[in-house]
């Protein structure tokens, strides 16, 4: 099942494929523990003539061992998780210093994206705004300010492993570093009303001479 | 057509109608939880309450104020009238009624009269958020005071017929479960709505 | 009112009385299983359509299509075409062109059906069949006593959720079509007109809905009301059965959970009607554009486990009843199932950790959510228990809460990833989450909600459902139901968006893959033909569903005769004729022991009654 994901292109990309494989083969453990059991009763304890089912009320000590276990399990699982997750998700550890700053605005039903320009403010002349289409370079950080003008969006790059609902009104901010360069989808993967259905962006990642050359033709100096 | 099988139902505490008006006031007090909720969502969610727009706009805390002790009197008269009841008082029981239920209507009439005033100062529904809620959360208890208004008359008019006795008031009684609940409601509701 | 002297001439009521506007607890469950089933096809025909367009996007559709060439062309070729020309004539031709010019499916069109789909599905079949059709049907019957505290309140359920059918139904055909915003109804979306087109569709949803939350509130006072107050002599908490538990449970979940929804709803139709702006952050002074999504999954989880509990309460009859052996930890399995509707409380957060909530509520509600694994573990556990040195008999009943067992144990691992904040990140909004809702509540609850149907018909109405038949449609449905919805998980982790109309815009999911498995190789134009194999494996699965019914309506009146107690079951149910008289015991019924008395060593038989007085005193429960 595992091999059906998208090829992974962001430096925290590796660790969500980690636990996720990590969840996969726990579950599927249990799953065969489970089943394989369940199987060997239905085998073992079908009806078969002049044999009675034993009385057998329960076990505190069983009932207690499987609490007890799937408890470690969980919390286990929540240790190696959190750290992840804040990561990706918390802005006081988000790497500072961003290489590049972008707004990106979902709406029905495209992706707005500005770049500050050089002054690096937004809101200024210099601003530049592309329709559906983000360019960043390889092996850098890139800070979006993501936000929506009518209803909630989401930004997903499934090769990012990288997914954020846009809020109207609200302004979240996202972190990535891709590691490879290319050009990848950017669907929308919230409801959005009847354009959702291929309401797509691209992000395109260019090798760092790329983007410099592209930011030149853009903002020639 | 029931089959109230009172052989079981003897043993218990509460007999069925009290028991399911008390379990009724667990889905009334979620209900106000969804519009506190809401409404705690905007206060916390805005640093200046009323929002700038609003500023100007005073909420009339006294009068409410006033208004609040005339309900919270009315539960007191709904004891009483509880309290009759138990002791086979029947008339009584029709006076503590009565008062109960014009106090009610006049706390409605308050709020009418003041909700007249809101709106000629340009207050209403459409004004953001901040009128939005405060109608709705009002409005939603208001409602809830005049059907507790209309049940306390309804119970009355049992009363002259003579249906209640010492023995003999499961009516009475839940009918002063819910108006209690109403009654308790308010304070929270002014608290958090007029003087936060 | 004072006539318990009717209760011997029942024969008496009129046909009114008696069918449609009956009093009789009885009665009005078999009114909801009804209810339940026809509005079952409507949601399932809903699913095969947009299932159509998922497997052939922007392809006419098969019979309703090919006629529409005749719209187009105004020619008669088949006899299909005959069949709709006479529909053509009358109203519908627009209703039709508007949805499905030509016969394919619009982007709109494709919304509102998902939409629909969920929101029936939910509502108006699994809420009605566990809490409606069988907490009506057992708790009276299973407890011990005549009849429901609230008779007309019960009836009033009825018809309230009969009202809330007929306002949905009707939102099909208002201009600018019904509800579109998915069953979350998601606002911004939902909140205004301009951003759907949606007009009339949206508040009808929403008015629906707060009908069917007045049926369910009704309802739910009565349950809660009768099970505490009106037990049957020596049935104390800890002797009733597990269902009715699991009933208890629900009725107090969907008691405090519904009102929340309910006031969400009001400020959702404040917000569509009279102007305000709770949910539209962008109008000035407008409100929070997350507020609904709490207010809806603070209801929506606790929503899931009332769609579960009831099913898990069926699986722990069927389970002990064909091992003939106690259920394994009774006590355990009460105090799982509270913990369940406990923490369902405080984990309404895990379907929005993508909605920018703060990092740390993610972790909080990721810890939460995993935690829920411990009490779930405790119930699987226990029925394989059950199961253990059992003597097991294979009905249909039991292959049905087997595969309860199973393929809940599926859906519920599946939790498990998505529950995880890193993973969710990536399968949040895809297939992933499709696979999970399906095994949970169709793997889940319907397979409950079958075996129950057949382990309680005899008693509901005298006969059995023919088991050639029966075993039929199970095997037919369990492999179906495996062969559509398994394959969503690869979907999910390819990525596959769910919501969407037409997978082919996207590139990423039509790659053509390659899979090694073991010697062999697969190629894959990305996932066409995966959802082309779901598609006629949910066209199988709904074929299936056909036999049910016909089996269903079949045996009412030409099964084979049942006896007063076919399974050897101890609980009271069972303790009353067949047909179930009007007050249901002749006597109350006086309970000496646990409902799950099986094989007790040195007894001759291997299930003693709950109601059997001469065994000694009570084993099992209290
Ligand atoms: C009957 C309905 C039902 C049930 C019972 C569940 C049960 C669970 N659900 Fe599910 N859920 C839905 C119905 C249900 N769900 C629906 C309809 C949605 C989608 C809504 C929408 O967006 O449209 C959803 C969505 C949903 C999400 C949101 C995903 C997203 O949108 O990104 C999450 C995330 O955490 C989640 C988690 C869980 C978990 C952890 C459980 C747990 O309760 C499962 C616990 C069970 C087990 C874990 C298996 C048995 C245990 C063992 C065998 C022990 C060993 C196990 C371990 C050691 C791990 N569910
Ligand atoms: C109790 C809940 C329940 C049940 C039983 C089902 C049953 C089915 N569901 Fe559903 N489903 C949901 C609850 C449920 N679903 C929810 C909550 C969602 C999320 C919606 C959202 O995103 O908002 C969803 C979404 C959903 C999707 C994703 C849509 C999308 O995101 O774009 C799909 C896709 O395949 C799907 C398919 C099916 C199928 C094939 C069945 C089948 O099992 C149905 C089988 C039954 C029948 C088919 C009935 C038999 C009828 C006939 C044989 C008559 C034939 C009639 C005609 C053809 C007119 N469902
Ligand atoms: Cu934008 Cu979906
Ligand atoms: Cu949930």
């Amino acid at each position: 099942m595992l091999q059906w994901l998208p090829e992974n292109v962001s430096t925290f990309g590796q660790g969500v494929d980690d636990l996720f494989h990590a969840i996969y083969w726990l579950t599927l453990i249990v799953f065969i523990l489970v089943m394989g059991t369940l199987i060997v009763f239905l085998i073992k304890y079908r009806h078969q003539e002049g044999k009675k089912a034993d009385y057998i009320e329960g076990s505190t000590t069983l009932e207690i061992v499987w609490t007890a276990v799937t408890t470690v399990i969980v919390f286990v699982l929540a240790m190696f998780s959190y750290p992840q997750w804040n990561n990706i998700k918390s802005p006081t550890q988000f790497p500072d210093n961003p290489d590049v700053v972008v707004q990106v605005s979902g709406k029905q039903f495209n992706w707005d994206m500005t770049y500050p320009g050089p002054d690096n403010e937004f809101g200024t002349d210099d601003d530049l705004e592309l329709e559906n289409e983000l360019h960043v370079p390889v092996n850098a950080v890139v800070h979006i300010r993501l936000t929506s003008i009518d209803v909630i969006h989401s930004f997903f790059v499934p090769q990012l492993r990288l997914k954020q609902d846009a809020l109207p009104n609200r302004f979240i901010n996202v972190w990535f570093e891709a590691t490879k360069a290319g050009r990848y989808e950017i669907p929308c993967a919230e409801l959005c009303g009847f354009g959702h259905s291929g309401m797509l962006g691209y992000l395109n990642v260019h090798t760092q001479a790329d983007y410099d050359a592209w930011v030149q033709e853009r903002w020639p100096q | 057509m029931t089959h109230n099988n009172s052989e079981v139902q003897e043993r218990q505490p509460l007999s069925n109608a009290r028991l399911g008006v008390l379990v009724l006031l667990g889905a009334e007090t979620m209900l106000f939880s969804g519009l506190i909720g809401t409404f705690l969502v905007f206060r916390v969610g805005n640093v200046t309450w009323p929002p700038p727009s609003h500023i100007g706009i005073e909420l009339p805390r006294v009068v409410t104020g006033i208004n609040t002790a005339l309900l919270l009197l009315s539960g007191y008269t709904m004891f009483q009238a509880w309290r009759a009841i138990q002791k086979d008082r029947v008339k009584q029981l029709r006076n503590w009624l009565l008062i109960t239920g014009v106090l009610g209507l006049l706390f409605l009439g308050v709020q009418g009269s003041e909700w007249v005033q809101l709106i000629r100062n340009g207050l209403t529904l459409q004004s953001g958020v901040y009128g939005g809620i405060f109608y709705v959360l009002i409005g939603c208890h208001a409602v809830h005071v005049l059907s507790a208004v209309i049940w306390v008359f309804i119970v009355f008019a049992m009363a002259i017929a003579g249906r209640f006795s010492g023995d003999r008031y499961t009516g009475v009684d839940t009918c002063a479960i819910y108006w209690i609940f109403v009654v308790a409601l308010w304070p929270i509701l002014y608290v958090l709505v007029y003087l936060s | 009112m004072h006539d318990n002297e009717h209760a011997s001439h029942d024969h008496e009521e009129s046909f009114i009385r008696k069918y449609i506007f009956s009093l009789d607890h009885k009665t009005i469950g078999k009114q909801f299983l009804i209810y339940g089933l026809i509005m079952f096809f409507v949601g399932g025909g809903l699913a095969l359509l947009f299932r159509w367009q998922l497997a052939y996007p922007d392809q006419p559709l098969p019979i309703i299509g090919a006629s529409q060439q005749y719209l187009d062309e105004g020619e008669v070729v088949t006899g299909a075409d005959k069949m709709w020309e006479r529909i053509y004539e009358s109203d519908k031709e627009e209703w039709l062109e508007i949805n499905m010019p030509s016969g394919v499916i619009t982007p709109e069109f494709y919304n509102m059906l998902f939409t629909m789909h969920a929101t029936i599905m939910v509502f108006f079949v699994v809420v009605p069949i566990l809490v409606g059709a069988f907490g009506n049907f057992l708790i009276p019957l299973m407890i011990g006593t005549r009849d429901m505290a609230f008779p007309i309140l019960n009836m009033l359920s009825f018809w309230l959720a009969v009202l809330a059918a007929i306002v949905m139904a009707v939102g099909f055909f208002v201009p600018g079509g019904h509800a579109a915003a998915g069953w979350t109804g998601y606002a911004p979306l939902s909140a205004d007109p301009q951003w759907t087109g949606v007009e009339w569709g949206q508040n009808l949803w929403a008015i629906s809905l707060l009908i069917q939350g007045f049926s369910s509130l009704v309802g739910s006072i009565n349950y809660i009301t009768t099970i505490i107050n009106m037990r049957a002599p020596g049935m104390t908490f800890f002797r009733m059965p597990l269902v009715i538990w699991s009933l208890f449970i629900v009725a107090i979940l969907l008691l405090l959970a519904f009102p929340v929804l309910s006031s969400a709803l009001a400020l959702l139709i404040f917000d569509r009607l009279a102007g305000t702006t709770f949910f539209s952050a962008t109008a000035e002074g407008g409100g929070d554009p997350l507020l609904w999504q709490h207010l809806f999954w603070f209801f929506g989880h606790p929503e899931v486990y009332i769609l579960i509990l009831p099913g898990m309460g069926i699986a722990s009859e069927l389970i002990p009843v064909f091992s003939r052996k106690p259920i394994f930890g009774y006590r355990s399995m009460v105090y799982a199932m509270i913990a369940i509707a406990f923490l369902g409380w405080i984990v309404w957060g895990h379907h929005m950790f993508q909605s920018g909530m703060r990092s740390e509520m993610g972790n909080f509600f990721m810890t939460t959510t995993m935690l829920i694994a411990v009490p779930s573990a405790i119930k699987t556990f226990n029925w394989l228990g059950t199961m253990f040195r059992g003597s097991i008999r294979f009905t249909t009943p039991m292959l049905h809460g087997i595969a309860f067992v199973s393929m809940f144990v599926i859906g519920g691992l599946s939790g498990i990833y998505m529950a995880n904040t890193p993973v969710d990140i990536f399968i949040h909004d895809t297939y992933y989450i499709v696979a999970h809702i399906h095994y949970v509540v169709f793997g889940g609850s319907l397979f409950a909600i079958f075996g129950g149907i057949i382990f309680w018909f005899p008693k509901m109405y005298g006969r059995y459902m023919n088991d050639v038949l029966s075993k039929i449609h199970f095997w037919l449905t369990f492999i179906a139901f495996n062969c559509t919805f398994f394959p969503m998980h690869i979907l999910g982790v390819g990525g596959h968006m769910r919501r969407i109309s037409n997978p082919q815009q996207y590139e990423f999911l039509m790659e053509p893959t390659t899979i090694k498995f073991l010697m062999w190789q697969f190629e894959f134009q990305g996932f066409i033909g995966m959802n082309i194999f779901i598609t006629m494996s949910a066209f199988t699965l709904g074929f299936a569903q056909l036999i049910l019914v016909f089996n269903f309506f079949w045996s009412m009146y030409k099964g084979k005769v049942a006896e007063q107690n076919p399974w050897q079951v101890n609980t009271l149910e069972w303790e009353a004729p067949t047909p179930v008289p009007h007050g249901n015991f002749g006597q109350i019924p006086t309970v000496y022991r646990g409902p799950y008395e099986y094989s007790v060593p040195g007894e001759e038989s291997d299930w003693i009654p709950q109601a059997q007085p001469e065994h000694a005193p009570a084993t099992g429960g209290d």
